[in-house]
């Protein structure tokens, strides 16, 4: 019952957000907001939930955006044809990458997956006949659905925040769930948790692929927004950004994963003031974070709640 | 199954690491709704034989049988599968999650709910649910934990957690249950409880393989004793010939063979 109270407030706020906005700027940072969180949301569930870490997820963010934009420019596909094989993509690079490198475990499996980002990120910026190389890919059609265009603002603010809702639906379901439990199991002890039947390997793989897909997806929405993409979006620095959004949300948290994203997208736009401060006081801010709150911003918030609650 | 046919065969086993010769030539077997006492002095293989009949890594040489065909090529959740559970020498709990949900956890294999059956909640996963929140209760209840189901299985004292992994274990539900020094760390009371615990799992109709260090409650509820000594099976037999035998005296209190 709870959960449905959260998701009609979400609704209503995504609603009014669309309805009372009509500042592009705005409008614009609040769509980033929502692809983030797919990302966040996704690596979530891998770091948060499995406890496995990806310092290389950007890749299928990259691969999202490069499959639509190559079949939707080079082979005029239609875009709603490209975002299935663009998802495809991504989870099928997931699942040869995973089997071997899901074998590894905590720094290890940061290295390999760091390796696995950087050479995704190699062939975006040196298979130039494909990708547009270092100079970028230009021309990605925006989105239309019948009479509907997607490229006025309001509306592609409505289909990433709906995305993100399904998203959210889908990874709480999976969460509270024999997946879940199992999932969780495999982050406190995974000796433990083949000891009572869970096959570790299978699920660590289909929870890799599923924060793949996502990214993907999150991917394909970029593309579309911006029209244009280069290789820097999906570098080492964005994967890093990911498992930042995850920390200072707060691991294994949904609604961490949101609030994640929304700092982490915001603080830079908030921060132009300090010009060339900016990236000081942008560190500054997630050490104080990190420092105080170490359970990640949902976590901690909940915390100071509670305690306050308590002491009056 | 006919109590005359071994539910678990151990058949020549050897295992090295590297220089180490952990294992030669073992063998035994358990029967159905026995306890076995399996024992010897440190560093006498005894983990190294949970390992390998749980699947951790293969034998050398030799073969195990369980129910009657190979487990050697099987992995450990496959094993779980079979009906072979086990708990740890080092409580290994899923210590974030509450007592309900390790238990949870522990009917993993005999559940079947996969990703698209989380996603989409058919009737018959919720029926699965309910069915396993049932059977957790009742086995919290079979522990005495059932008011600390909702607690974290970490917040909880030790002789409990002892007790709840045991119970995660049966969650499974085992044919063979292996238990690792189920009483290391309890005090005397709650050892005692705990033989009464093990006793009435057997009484279930489980076979109970056990190493424990504390010989009075090994000696008390086992109905049969294994002993290895530097990786040999030294001795089997009924507690008392065990307590009488002139091997294990050595193996343990180091007596010299010429006297």
């Amino acid at each position: 019952m709870r959960v449905q109270i959260l998701y009609s407030f979400f609704i209503l706020m995504v609603a009014l957000a669309g309805h009372f906005i009509s500042n592009a700027y705005y409008l614009q940072v609040l769509t980033f907001i929502g692809i983030n969180t797919l990302l966040a949301l996704g690596l979530n569930m891998l770091m948060g939930y499995a406890g496995q870490i990806s310092l290389g997820h950007a890749a299928f963010y990259g691969i999202g955006a490069y499959a639509t934009a190559i079949l939707t420019v080079h082979f005029s596909w239609s875009p709603w044809l490209a975002l299935p094989v663009a998802i495809a993509a991504a989870v099928m690079v997931a699942y040869i990458v995973g089997v071997p490198t899901l074998k590894l475990s905590g720094y290890y499996l940061g290295m390999g997956t760091l390796g696995f980002g950087m050479i995704i990120n190699i062939i975006f910026r040196e298979w130039s006949s494909v990708t547009g190389g270092a100079s970028g890919f230009v021309g990605i059609p925006a989105l239309s659905l019948g009479p509907v265009s997607f490229s006025s603002r309001q509306n592609y603010l409505y289909l990433v925040w709906g995305c993100v809702l399904l998203c959210i639906v889908l990874c709480r379901r999976i969460i509270d769930s024999r997946v879940g439990r199992a999932l969780r199991a495999i982050h406190d002890g995974e000796k433990a948790a083949a000891a009572v039947g869970v096959d570790t390997q299978k699920l660590k793989l289909q929870v890799f692929v599923l924060s793949a897909g996502m990214s993907a997806l999150a991917g394909f929405l970029y593309a579309h927004l911006v029209c244009f993409i280069s290789p820097e979006t999906f570098s080492f620095i964005m994967s890093i950004r990911m498992v930042t959004m995850v920390v200072i949300g707060g691991m294994a948290s949904i609604w961490g994963s949101l609030l994640g994203a929304s700092l982490l997208t915001l603080l830079p736009e908030w921060l132009h003031a300090f010009s060339e401060f900016e990236m000081v006081v942008y560190g500054l801010i997630l050490m104080i974070v990190m420092i105080f709150l170490p359970k990640g911003l949902t976590r901690g918030i909940l915390d100071i709640v509670e305690r306050s609650r308590r002491s009056l | 199954m006919n109590s005359d046919h071994p539910l678990l065969i151990v058949e020549n086993v050897s295992k090295a690491f590297g220089g180490v010769q952990a294992l030669s030539d073992v063998s035994f077997q358990l029967f159905p709704g026995t306890i076995t006492g399996l024992i010897g002095p440190n560093g006498a293989g005894k983990t190294t034989l949970f390992n390998l009949i749980t699947g951790i890594f293969p034998a050398d040489t030799g073969d195990i049988l369980f129910k009657g065909s190979s487990t050697l090529n099987n992995t450990v959740h496959e094993l779980v599968q079979c009906g072979i559970a086990r708990t740890f020498q080092n409580v290994e709990l899923f210590e974030s999650m509450t007592a309900l949900e390790n238990i949870l956890v522990g009917q993993h294999a005999r559940t079947r709910c996969g990703m698209w059956g989380s996603v989409f909640r058919f009737p018959w996963v919720r029926h699965e649910e309910g069915r396993a929140t049932k059977i957790a209760f009742e086995l919290l209840d079979f522990i005495g934990l059932k008011e600390h189901a909702l607690r974290k299985s970490g917040d909880l004292a030790f002789g409990w957690q002892r007790l709840l992994e045991l119970a995660r274990a049966l969650a499974s539900g085992p044919r063979l249950l292996l238990l690792d020094e189920p009483a290391a760390g309890l005090n005397m009371v709650e050892t005692m409880q705990l033989g009464d615990l093990i006793r009435k799992v057997r009484d279930q109709g489980i076979t109970i393989l056990l190493v424990e260090h504390d010989m009075s409650l090994t000696m008390e509820i086992s109905d049969a004793i294994v002993v290895l000594d530097q990786g040999k099976k030294i001795a089997q037999g009924s507690p008392r010939s065990i307590q009488e035998d002139e091997a294990v005296m050595r193996a343990y209190l180091g007596t010299s063979p010429q006297k």
